[in-house]
């Protein structure tokens, strides 16, 4: 009788063992970070220029100056729209360096010709002005994984060590610079002077 | 103004659902009526307002209503509108809104369709239903609520739906797959139902197996779409890839077989029952667990792209309560059960039990392959991944047992069998089974040991199954015969029909399929078993909303003209996306699959050529299946069941008898 219970236990206590591994596996870290946690360095990556694949940058494009990372493609509505904003920024002094991400939907069978890419880059930004100093080309679009993008556009605000300050999903307008930029951007640029 | 209504029926169909939980349960465990009648009106309003507000929503984003958090993470202005309507689930929140609506769905209907149960086990099902319900409605307001506001800051526009989401099949098929997954939860709360009135005789069965069937139904189709489309669509000409999200699709499909099995068997002759439990909560705990899987990231696949503990934690909590609970229950309520029947080794219940551990054991398997990655990091073991080869190898020992047990059961007799009956109908699947492998495998080129013993096994089910229908009409088929035999038997018929269809072409296409990646210049060939394709031109087409490079390949077998196929690459401007259309010539004996590839500078193409003998079997076969269960759901006694007054059940009986010629719908 009393091995009948157990028996009749045994479909419980198997999924209560299971529930303590999933409750485990909820909070250790995903092979993708979801977010790359603020305060952390970039990851490495060695990747060209969207018009110029025989210019290859790595972190080292980052050291030494604050910058900001805007994640975006021509193919993108809200990007264009916060373009104009993001060069009123640069006439104010402040880097910002593209990471250009193209949706394509077969990497295998590779998508539009990069020559088409780099014509709707140069229309786009002669249109709605450049903010760019150069643009990063994520060319398999994983970069932009581990960094933890998840559209665009996204902005990242890059200290002089190369670490993250800040990450913001969505457009970036006035409003967002006031309230969740400027006073970190002014700190990193306090710190970028004094050396 | 329609999201804050939108909001407002969510609030109020988990009002429904907490009276839906509490007062008929409250009623049947103190026998007042009173109670037990709001159960079914408490079901139509919750489907009625889950219903509002999912076109609330809809109705959002179709108008662009950037305003919505989630609207505006999951929408833009350019997104073509069937986008847009097929976006509402495309994210976290409406894809729980959508389960719920299916849940409330089904709620609804087995308020409607259970006439004949008596009212005090409807509101017991009813308030099982209600009581999941309000777990998952709580999570859907709580924790992840589509109706969220931006105001007073909102986004000019949207930001693009979730790129590796931007596609028809991730759209199409979760769906059906919920459909399935939420339906397993009728058979759940019957059997939950059944072990709170502490009174599991075989009635309870009868009364959950055409909703099992149902929602397996539904599953089969689902998980059959899913793979269809993957072939089609994504150009890589697989049809099965052990993705943790498939997985996580299939372990209640199997269990759900299982318990299909094994409700008949309880059913007819009451014994099992508390096996039959265990298996209806498995079922739905596995597509709860499912649904975690997939909803929670906790498994990195491309599927699940987005994760959040926190959501993660609160559906796993519901997950312990709903599960726990419920296996509990079992565990008190289930030893008083006792099996009033005796039977033999040699048995048809020992058959379908034989069957079960079958089932069971493939559903461990892939449970085990699917956490095994997930158990063995977090026991500080590493990374590992388990894939292909495990779960084929796996399924290569499990299947040959199972089919055996398959042959010989539907012939056998219930209680006891003498095995020397069935002598001469096994002798003969057999040696026939050999003689028509060995006549379908010469066609092939190459040999192959597992293509003989699958196709070997797919004939011994056929010929069998055909023998059963012998046994059964006493070896006259005839019209008159056949008819006599009920839907449900042409049910299972058709059921094991079509796994041996599915199971031949598993068999002979993983076994000889050729696939070739080549460069050719117009003008080039190449040959694929005995069919030469020949790279004719590209030729550029101009579409509705895209333009296309068409690769045109003419193909000849053994100097005759087979066909012409076009294999397109289409750039889709307004989206900016490419799209790989192959071109397929598909028949039932092989489907011929091209896919353009890139152009390379000096003008000559990279193409992919597939031959894939039978491969169209594989989703035929899922019909089929999907069929059967459409048949059993429609047998005669479920219906007599649903009328509780004997008169009323003669009148139904003459109105079929009036009307069998139009009796299918």
């Amino acid at each position: 009788m009393v091995k009948k219970y157990l028996l009749l236990f045994l479909p419980l206590v198997l999924f209560l063992l299971l529930t303590f591994f999933l409750v485990k596996g909820l909070f250790s870290e995903a092979r993708y970070e979801v977010s790359t946690q603020v305060d952390r360095q970039l990851p490495e990556f060695s990747l060209p220029d969207v018009m110029d694949e025989d210019q290859l940058y790595t972190r080292q494009v980052f050291e030494n100056q604050v910058t900001l990372i805007n994640v975006w493609g021509t193919w993108c509505v809200t990007c264009a729209i916060e373009l104009p904003f993001l060069t009123s920024l640069r006439e104010q002094g402040v880097r910002i360096v593209g990471l250009y991400f193209e949706q394509d939907l077969d990497p295998d069978f590779g998508g539009k010709s990069l020559q088409q890419i780099r014509t709707d880059i140069r229309q786009t930004l002669n249109q709605l002005g450049n903010p760019y100093q150069f643009n990063i080309f994520d060319v398999n679009r994983d970069y932009s994984m581990d960094l933890g993008v998840t559209g665009a556009p996204e902005t990242f605000l890059v200290d002089m060590h190369g670490r993250v300050l800040l990450h913001h999903v969505g457009d970036l307008n006035e409003r967002v610079w006031q309230d969740k930029f400027l006073a970190l951007y002014q700190q990193a640029m306090l710190e970028q002077k004094n050396g | 103004m329609i999201a804050e209504l939108g909001q407002l029926s969510l609030i109020l169909a988990m009002m429904a659902s907490m009276c839906l939980g509490f007062y008929p349960i409250v009623g049947a465990i103190r026998g007042e009526p009173r109670l037990l009648i709001m159960a079914k009106p408490m079901a139509f309003a919750m489907f009625a307002f889950t219903l509002l507000a999912y076109m609330a929503l809809t109705h959002a984003f179709v108008t662009d209503d950037f305003t919505i958090k989630y609207v505006a993470n999951h929408s833009n202005s350019l997104l073509p509108v069937y986008y847009k309507y097929t976006a509402v689930w495309g994210g976290h929140e409406g894809s729980f809104l959508l389960w719920m609506l299916m849940l409330s769905g089904w709620t609804c209907a087995v308020a409607i369709f259970s006439r004949g149960v008596p009212l005090i086990m409807v509101a017991r099902v009813l308030g099982v239903l209600g009581a999941i319900a309000l777990g998952f409605y709580l999570f859907l307001i709580l924790a992840s609520n589509p109706f969220e506001s931006l105001l007073p800051y909102f986004p000019v526009d949207g930001r693009d739906l979730n790129p590796l989401l931007q596609d028809i099949g991730m759209i199409i098929h979760p769906p059906m797959l919920y459909m399935g997954y939420v339906g397993f939860s009728v058979a759940f709360a019957f059997a939950i139902a059944a072990l709170m009135a502490g009174r599991l005789d075989s009635t309870w069965a009868r009364w959950a197996r055409p909703w099992a069937l149902a929602a397996w139904g539904f599953l089969t189709l689902g998980i059959t779409l899913g793979s269809w489309w993957a072939y089609y669509e994504l150009g890589w000409g697989g049809w099965w890839f052990w993705d943790p999200v498939e997985n996580a699709s299939f372990m209640p499909w199997l269990a759900g077989t299982a318990l299909i099995h094994s409700l008949a068997v309880t059913e007819k002759r009451k014994v099992f029952k508390a096996w039959t439990v265990l298996l209806a909560i498995s079922a739905f705990s596995l597509s709860l667990l499912g649904t975690f899987l997939v909803r929670s990231g906790i498994i990195v696949s491309v599927h699940s792209f987005a994760s959040d503990p926190e959501r993660g934690l609160f559906i796993l909590g519901l997950l312990v309560l709903v599960i726990g609970c419920s296996l509990a229950l079992f565990a008190m309520r289930s030893s008083m059960l006792k099996s009033n029947s005796r039977y033999q080794l040699v048995s048809r219940e020992m058959m379908l039990i034989g069957n079960n551990v079958f089932l069971t054991a493939a559903t461990i398997v892939v449970l085990l392959g699917t956490l095994l990655p997930l158990v063995h990091k977090e026991l500080g073991l590493g990374s590992i991944s388990v894939g292909e080869p495990f779960f084929n190898q796996m399924f290569t020992w499990l299947i040959v047992p199972f089919v055996v047990l398959l042959a010989m059961g539907p012939m056998s007799r219930w209680k006891r069998q003498a095995i020397g009956d069935l002598k001469s109908q096994l002798l003969w699947a057999v040696l026939l089974g050999l003689v028509m492998t060995a006549l379908l495998l010469t066609s092939f080129e190459r040999f192959s040991m597992l293509a003989v013993l699958g196709t070997f096994l797919v004939f011994v089910i056929v010929l069998t199954t055909i023998q059963e229908i012998l046994l059964r009409t006493n070896q006259q088929i005839n019209w008159r015969n056949l008819r006599k035999l009920s839907r449900s038997h042409w049910g299972m018929v058709l059921g094991h029909l079509g796994f041996a269809v599915t199971l031949l072409g598993i068999t002979l296409t993983s076994n000889f399929s050729e696939e070739r990646e080549v460069r050719l210049n117009i003008g080039d060939s190449v040959e694929l078993q005995n069919y030469q394709f020949t790279f004719k031109q590209v030729r550029h087409i101009e579409g509705p909303n895209y333009s296309a490079d068409g690769g045109v390949v003419t193909v000849i077998r053994n100097g005759e003209f087979v066909t012409e196929l076009l294999a397109e690459k289409r750039f889709y401007p307004v989206q900016r996306n490419v799209m790989t259309e192959a071109g397929i010539d598909s028949n039932l004996l092989r489907d011929l699959f091209v896919a353009l590839g890139d152009e390379f500078t000096d003008g000559s193409w990279g193409l992919r050529v597939y031959v894939k003998p039978f491969v169209l079997w594989i989703w035929l076969g899922a019909a089929i299946m999907a069929l059967g269960a459409l048949l059993s759901i429609m047998d005669k006694r479920y219906r007599l069941v649903c009328v509780s007054k004997a008169t009323q059940a003669k009148n139904i009986e003459n109105r079929q008898i009036a009307g069998t010629g139009a009796d299918f719908g």
